[in-house]
């Protein structure tokens, strides 16, 4: 039972701070940041950042070196995954966390071959379609269609909620073979090229600022060679790389840059004024977030812990991620609180505290509430898979 | 970072939480709550023959060496099966003193017969005015003779009643930290001590010295140097309340599922009700958190205050969320669990007297306001980033 980072890890730790740091500086953050985009930074200085990731070593640094990776353990991704989350760096996203695992996991020798070296150097972004108008919470009522036609399968259908999808170059796409299965029997999963003829992209202004998008597939051609895993067993390639996922979006960097942040403000004070840090209320509730941030730091690292002996924990990882998006609603929620008249201030506006940060993530982490499972669902799963409750 | 149990710490927590479900029928657990000691000695030397009471000290003393965190995992299974015992007052206060201050001689005479649990001891800090600051300490001792005398009245003293000596926290000059720690055996005349019935069975004492006469071997460590170690003291009994918390709670969530899972209402089991489930969820969510607070708490301590953060942390996260968890799990069962021959009750009672234990829920956040005034990067843990001041 270790709970401080050992010589080698706290170096690797100091490293990555010092790639982020050189990468990040306030200019950059001046000139890329874009709250059009749901990573907060525009897509071509993404892909810019992701290929960088890549040549310093980070987006396979916990692959296994059969296939290029740096083999290193768990403890060393959730170091990486927490100081890119504090240093919001743009790029820990599916094409660095859920595609590369399922890839390894489920494809097929060619596939590996094929997307690997590429994803492991950062060239290419992906976007997930498994979400559809109909299939949300309910992701096994998917309606998407893919028929078999000489060496190809033709995919139709609507996917929703498509994050990224405008700069994706291939989809991870689950749809329907089985015309007369129900539920989560008759799926597969599709690797499919954006470029594909038939292939349209509808943009979603949300109330956060930024675009969201859906994918609508007509007709669209994939080479059989293209299929993950077996025909008809698409919910096991659904379920099965899922809990790394979770795992790197549990990470707990962003809630730890919501406190210091905000300790920040509140040892700092304005115009000559009082210091809110000094206002016992202050205090307290500085407090009682900062217990709520270590019981999740903790529990993060109690997952890479578990991974780096080779164990599988399953509903832990939706448990950590429920913790930790449930702690970053209550910084935003306390963050209202202490910002007082100036909480609502959009960024640019005279007086406008933190850049205006507060106030659009307030808007931005609405989704922690329902995505990726969210709150209520994630309870019925803890419940469920955790409890063992009844169904 | 390893934020796992190894194989001895599984072994160890197994076979600790195996002794503690069974070692008591419940119904006996409550019929010592009505008793003047409040414990089972029996049980106390089944525990000692384990070598739990002197888990943690020196091979000389007959002890195993063990890590604070080991004897957590045993105090968190005690919790879980809401064993009475006198471990608290005996290792975590007066053995773990004694080792810190002790003289030689106090060692030999008392540290090898709590390990074979020949005599029990505790600690009295505080008094009817429930602080647990220096300035609160009234009871006073001054010299007489060769030897002192010591009059006032403590209070909330665990255990004092089967205790066969009370080291005692009392006033030896006027500053506030002028405190020191005397000795004071169970028989000493002057000594009487009245019982404060409270919530689980919680065997705690007012003792009032008028008078007591000690000699000048009474004395732990040095006149006025007390305050040290009582703080030690603190931080450790609030440690092991953290992982005790953590067991009850981990028990009431136990009792609640399979409850959930075999009560049929509507025609099926309300464990299937998503509204049975997020509270079982959120429970759960609270548990996990509240343990990897305590797994950290026992395993920062060491010299000094080491760990002071820690341990507040997961005083005040268990001290809020496991009385909270075990008043979601009687929503949860209903009225059954109102009927004293259901067990959640002990829990319930027992997560009570614990929260209050070692300082509370707000005390313990008082400590972490003091934390974070006095040094911000200490506060935000091991390895501080440089806090984001771009933006001013």
């Amino acid at each position: 039972m270790e709970f401080q980072l050992n010589a080698e890890e706290a170096a690797f730790r100091d490293e990555v701070r010092a790639f982020l740091r050189r990468e990040l500086t306030p200019e950059v953050f001046a000139a890329h940041r874009d709250t059009t985009e749901q990573g907060m930074w525009t897509a071509d200085f993404t892909k810019a950042f992701r290929r960088k990731l890549g040549a310093a070593g980070y987006l396979g640094m916990g692959w296994p070196k059969e296939y290029g990776g740096g083999g290193r353990s768990r403890i060393y991704q959730a170091i990486l995954w927490d100081e890119m989350e504090w240093h919001r760096a743009p790029g820990l996203d599916r094409s660095m966390t859920y595609i590369p695992n399922a890839v390894m996991t489920f494809g097929s020798d060619a596939q590996k071959a094929a997307l690997l070296p590429k994803i492991i150097c950062g060239e290419i972004s992906w976007f997930v379609g498994y979400s559809e108008p109909e299939a949300g919470s309910d992701l096994a009522n998917l309606k998407t269609r893919a028929v078999a036609d000489g060496d190809d399968f033709v995919i139709t259908g609507q996917k929703a909620f498509s994050s990224d999808a405008h700069m994706a170059d291939y989809g991870w796409v689950a749809a329907r073979t089985d015309p007369n299965s129900e539920r989560h029997k008759g799926l597969s999963m599709f690797i499919v090229d954006m470029k594909s003829p038939g292939v349209t992209i509808a943009r979603h202004p949300t109330l956060a600022g930024w675009t969201h998008h859906s994918v609508h597939f007509d007709n669209v051609r994939v080479p059989r060679s293209m299929l993950v895993g077996e025909l008809h067993q698409g919910w096991k390639v659904v379920m099965g790389a899922i809990d790394f996922e979770r795992a790197a979006l549990a990470s707990p960097g962003l809630v730890n840059y919501q406190f210091d942040r905000l300790l920040a403000w509140c040892a700092h004070g304005r115009d000559g004024g009082e210091r809110p840090i000094d206002d016992p209320v202050v205090q307290d509730t500085l407090v009682r977030l900062a217990i709520e941030a270590e019981g999740g730091r903790i529990m993060s690292y109690w997952l890479a812990s578990l991974h780096a002996r080779g164990q599988y924990p399953q509903h832990e990882t939706s448990l950590a991620l429920l913790v930790k998006r449930e702690t970053a609603r209550l910084f935003d929620e306390a963050a209202m609180d202490l910002l007082g008249p100036y909480a609502p201030l959009r960024a640019g506006a005279p007086h406008a505290q933190l850049e205006g940060e507060v106030e659009v993530e307030y808007r931005d982490h609405l989704y922690f509430q329902f995505a990726a499972g969210g709150f209520d669902i994630t309870r019925n799963v803890v419940a469920q898979r955790g409890l063992k409750l009844p169904r | 970072m390893d934020i796992t149990l190894n194989e001895d710490h599984v072994m160890l927590r197994d076979t600790a939480l195996s002794f503690a479900q069974g070692a008591l029928t419940k119904a006996r657990i409550r019929e010592l709550e009505t008793t003047e000691h409040g414990f089972d000695t029996g049980v106390w030397q089944e525990m000692t023959q384990m070598g739990w009471a002197a888990a943690c000290f020196p091979e000389k003393y007959g002890g195993a060496e063990a890590s604070l965190f080991e004897l957590a995992l045993i105090v968190e299974a005690l919790g879980n099966g809401a064993v009475p015992s006198p471990i608290f007052s005996t290792v975590i206060e007066s053995g773990f003193l004694l080792l810190d201050a002790a003289s030689a001689p106090q060692k030999d005479e008392w540290l090898q017969r709590i390990a074979e649990g020949e005599a029990l001891l505790t600690v009295a800090l505080m008094e009817a005015n429930g602080g647990l600051r220096p300035q609160d300490v009234k009871a006073a001792i001054v010299r007489a003779g060769n030897g002192f005398r010591i009059d006032g009245t403590k209070a909330f003293v665990r255990d004092a009643g089967a205790a066969d000596g009370i080291i005692s926290l009392v006033r030896s000059g006027e500053r506030p930290e002028d405190l020191t720690l005397a000795l004071v055996p169970k028989d000493a005349k002057g000594v009487s001590m009245r019982r404060m019935p409270a919530a689980g069975g919680e065997a705690l004492w007012e003792v009032a010295f008028n008078g007591v006469e000690v000699n000048a071997d009474a004395i732990v460590s040095e006149m006025g140097g007390a305050w040290p170690w009582a703080t030690r003291l603190l931080l450790r009994g609030a440690a092991f309340k953290s992982a005790e918390l953590v067991g009850i709670g981990g028990a009431a969530l136990d009792l609640t599922v399979e409850y959930a899972k075999q009560r049929v209402q509507f025609g099926k089991p309300i464990g299937s009700f998503q509204g049975v489930q997020h509270h079982c969820a959120e429970m759960y969510r609270d548990l996990e958190v509240s343990r990897l607070l305590s797994w950290q708490a026992s395993s920062s301590m060491g010299a000094g205050l080491a760990g002071e953060r820690e341990v507040a942390m997961a005083k005040a996260k268990a001290s809020q969320c496991i009385p909270a968890l075990t008043r979601t799990a009687h929503q949860i069962h209903g009225a059954i669990a109102y009927y004293r021959d259901y067990p959640l009750e002990l829990y319930y009672h027992r997560a009570l007297a614990a929260q209050a234990a070692y300082g509370d829920a707000a005390y313990h956040r008082r400590t972490l306001a003091r934390l974070l005034t006095s040094d911000k990067n200490s506060f935000r843990g091991a390895d501080p980033h440089e806090l984001p001041v771009h933006y001013f």
